[in-house]
């Protein structure tokens, strides 16, 4: 991965590039596999940038993903909402008590 | 600051007397013979919301609904006029299922047996070596149709061969007018969707969203302060009604609600599933939020028998629960927003998205947990407290069907 992939001011996030994951099911299965250290990790680098990253993402359709920095970076805010209940709602990566997420199929992506 | 009113005497319940307030029995949930009578005196007797019309917007699109309980596989297409009609799925040589995938778009429909083919408007085509077949009448074989009409644009299908009252009549004049206007249509252009089959009866997992009674407990991690508050704290409905078969409850929100950070970010960009607060609803037409109240939520809408749907500021969502057995059903859940205009509302929407489905799954763990329970027969009865009044609502307007009083 070239150090510049990610759009140049939020180069600091290259080391999470590994949440840039295009559907639900696969940010799903990475949470559900992940430690809720690298959560926090992961959550603890993205939320100081958000201000930032929305606001440049807020100037991108979300139809125009293609394979760039770009869509790099979004992807990777949507693993953020992804993870976001585990590290601010359970302390855990899956749902306390919950239901098999895997038994949930997701129509969409 | 507004406080919810205190719930005056009679309570919801007494104010409906029909409904009762007594125990009721476990056997609809767990008797075999109850779930055939369902079959035949409900789910193939009413009209049942299949989807919506934004599924299939251009002639030629279909999609196809297995509807076990009706003991039927659906195709809903939209004709080269347009228009969207419901044929069981059923080729008319020697009975193969028409079309194989869930959903798609054609120009005529060919069984891929031995080719027969079929026009979107339900017409037999074209008949394979038709020569060879002896006196057939092609006019006579066409697919066989359902009946089907559209509310609001959701498609709704009646399987029996005559539908004892349209559509309209089944929602009925105060119901439709209740809800008419509210932007369905606008806030249909992305939905999320998901389904499972769970090892429970329907109605276990219908009445786990028609009551609000469980949030503060069963979801205190989630959103246990998205309803309930200081002056509220069981998260007490603004108001019940019930619709004839139908029933609505209305919500307030909590306005000292903590959202979390994530959240926080997210709420900048667009409106979270069921964690808006403080909207009024005012641009809504007056049956929507009708105590006027101006903290308000959302309005649950039970559609009778099986359909749920939750209407709020800036995005909507329907439960569908398919029955499959008497201890299995289908459980589809859909939520609508309109199409995020950039990557930053994509991320709300993605939140929403997120932490509702995880509010969903500690709701899915009840449901089977619920369901070995009552199939244990250590219990015949179960206690319902006035919150709750759409389940024993629902269970009534049920009976009555079963008792062919309906």
């Amino acid at each position: 991965m070239p150090q510049s992939y990610l759009p140049a001011a939020f180069g600091d996030l290259e080391p999470y590039l590994e949440w840039s994951l295009a559907t639900e099911q696969l940010r799903s299965a990475k949470r559900q596999t992940s430690s809720i250290e690298t959560l926090r990790a992961f959550y603890a680098a993205m939320m100081p940038r958000m201000d930032a990253v929305l606001a440049f993402l807020a100037g991108f359709s979300p139809q125009a993903v293609t394979d760039d920095g770009v869509t790099a970076l979004f992807f990777m805010t949507l693993s953020l909402a992804e993870i976001a209940p585990a590290v601010e709602n359970y302390g855990q990566p899956s749902v306390i008590d919950g239901y098999d997420v895997a038994r949930f199929v997701a129509v969409h992506v | 600051m507004a406080t919810i009113p205190k719930t005056q005497a009679p309570s919801w319940t007494e104010r409906y007397p029909e409904l009762g307030t007594g125990p009721l029995p476990v056997e609809p949930y767990i008797s075999p013979a109850y779930f055939a009578l369902e079959r035949e005196r409900i789910f193939r007797k009413v009209w049942l919301n299949v989807g919506r019309v934004e599924q299939i917007p251009k002639p030629g699109d279909y999609f196809v609904k297995d509807l076990a309980v009706c003991k039927t596989s659906v195709l809903v297409v939209r004709g080269k006029d347009g228009v969207i009609r419901a044929f069981h799925n059923m080729c008319s040589h020697r009975g193969n299922q028409l079309v194989w995938n869930t959903r798609g778009s054609c120009r005529a429909f060919t069984c891929k047996f031995h080719g027969w083919t079929y026009a979107l408007e339900g017409a037999l085509h074209q008949v394979t070596d038709e020569e060879s077949f002896f006196d057939i009448e092609k006019t006579k074989l066409g697919m066989s149709p359902i009946a089907l009409d559209s509310w609001e644009g959701f498609i709704f299908i009646n399987v029996s061969a005559e539908p004892a009252q349209s559509l309209h009549d089944y929602l009925g004049e105060d119901f439709n007018a209740s809800i008419a206007g509210y932007p369905f249509a606008d806030l249909s252009g992305n939905c999320f969707s998901w389904y499972t089959d769970v090892n429970a009866n329907w109605k276990v997992a219908h009445d786990a969203f028609a009551e609000i009674y469980h949030i503060p407990t069963l979801h205190r991690r989630m959103i246990g302060d998205v309803y309930a508050s200081k002056t509220n704290p069981y998260a007490h409905a603004l108001e019940f009604k019930v619709f004839g078969r139908h029933a609505r409850v209305s919500l307030s929100a909590n306005p000292d609600r903590q959202a979390t950070a994530v959240e926080t970010l997210a709420g900048r960009f667009g409106d979270v599933v069921l964690q808006q607060v403080n909207s009024d609803a005012s641009a809504f037409p007056k049956g929507v939020n009708p105590s006027g109240y101006p903290n308000w939520s959302f309005d649950g809408l039970a559609v009778f028998p099986n359909c749920l749907i939750y209407v709020s500021q800036g995005t909507y969502l329907t439960h569908i629960f398919w029955p499959l057995a008497e201890d299995r059903c289908r459980w589809e859940i859909r939520t609508y927003a309109p199409p995020a205009e950039n990557m930053a509302q994509r991320f709300a929407q993605e939140y929403g998205k997120c932490s509702f489905r995880d509010t969903l799954l500690e709701d899915g763990s009840t449901l089977e947990r619920t369901q070995t329970m009552l199939m244990s027969g250590v219990k015949q009865e179960i206690y319902l407290q006035d919150q709750e009044l759409i389940l024993r609502h629902r269970l009534m307007v049920a009976q009555s069907y079963i008792d062919g009083r309906a």
